[in-house]
């Protein structure tokens, strides 16, 4: 019995190519064939926007960056053309900004049931695909109740705010690796494979470590399966 | 990048793999790179031939 390769992804709710990469990454595991174990990380990209920003997203991407409003709508056009070659229907006027670092608590408590990847996906199309808003505990509860969480259950999570140390632990776990730009994959914990990738290199550095591990028969991964059977 | 251990994860230094330039999100600023509207040129190109 061989373990699962595991992926420890680093990834923001509001990153465009963080949904575009986990679809490019899907693809690739698929691709690969073997077995994979993911964990989303969270990563805040910008920490310090309003819950409720008032204005769309290139409002919000042309005031902070000083970027022409023409510009920012150029950049979210050709992203909205690339994130529909993977199958997704970006709806740019419809996305509400805001600030990601409760929905990063409910995937936490989502992962605390361990159904971290469901609610990973279902943030995601919220953000992008459904414009729901991902900033607010009331729309954050219909969210998780979409997908049948108990709504008393998970407001007492985000209203305590007890799964904010999870958050800030992965966060500060980024620091660590260096990562400074989502999503990011440490992969076996040993390779570090940055953006959103083509699904063949996916599949290519998955099928490099499994063939590493075969290589290495008396590895760690090795004697964990060894000492499992016991 | 360091060498140790935080809650279940072992750090290590970490190899990159993969392709440098892959789009990515860097602080607020998500890069999006002028080829890729070529990219996606080809590819609308690729399937009208199919």
């Amino acid at each position: 019995m061989t373990q699962p390769i595991k992926v420890d992804i680093w990834s923001d709710v509001q990153c465009p190519w963080c949904y575009i990469g986990k679809r490019k990454f899907e693809a690739g595991a698929a691709e690969f064939g073997g077995e994979v174990e993911v964990e989303y990380h969270s990563f805040e990209l910008a920490p310090d926007t309003p819950v409720d920003f008032e204005g769309t997203t290139a409002d919000y991407l042309s005031a902070r960056k000083g970027m022409p409003l023409a510009q920012v709508e150029q950049m979210m056009e050709r992203v909205t053309a690339i994130a529909k070659t993977v199958g997704l229907d970006y709806d740019f006027d419809r996305v509400h900004q805001t600030n990601t670092v409760i929905s990063h608590e409910l995937l936490h408590f989502a992962k605390s049931k361990g159904r971290q990847l469901e609610m990973k996906e279902r943030l995601l199309m919220a953000y992008f695909v459904n414009g729901e808003h991902v900033g607010r505990i009331a729309d954050l509860v219909e969210i998780a109740a979409s997908l049948g969480f108990d709504r008393d259950e998970v407001t007492e999570a985000l209203i305590s705010h007890r799964f904010l140390p999870d958050v800030k632990a992965d966060v500060a776990l980024a620091q660590e690796y260096g990562i400074n730009g989502v999503p990011f994959f440490v992969i076996d914990g040993k390779y570090g494979v940055s953006g959103a990738q083509e699904a063949d290199t996916f599949a290519n550095v998955l099928a490099q470590v499994a063939a590493e591990r075969e290589a290495a028969p008396d590895s760690e991964h090795e004697r964990s399966d060894k000492e499992a059977a016991r | 990048m360091t060498n140790d251990s935080i809650g279940s994860i072992k750090l290590v230094a970490l190899t990159p793999l993969g392709d440098a330039t892959a789009e990515a999100c860097d602080g607020d600023f998500c890069a999006v790179p002028v080829h890729h509207t070529q990219a996606v040129v080809n590819k609308k190109l690729d399937q009208d031939l199919v």
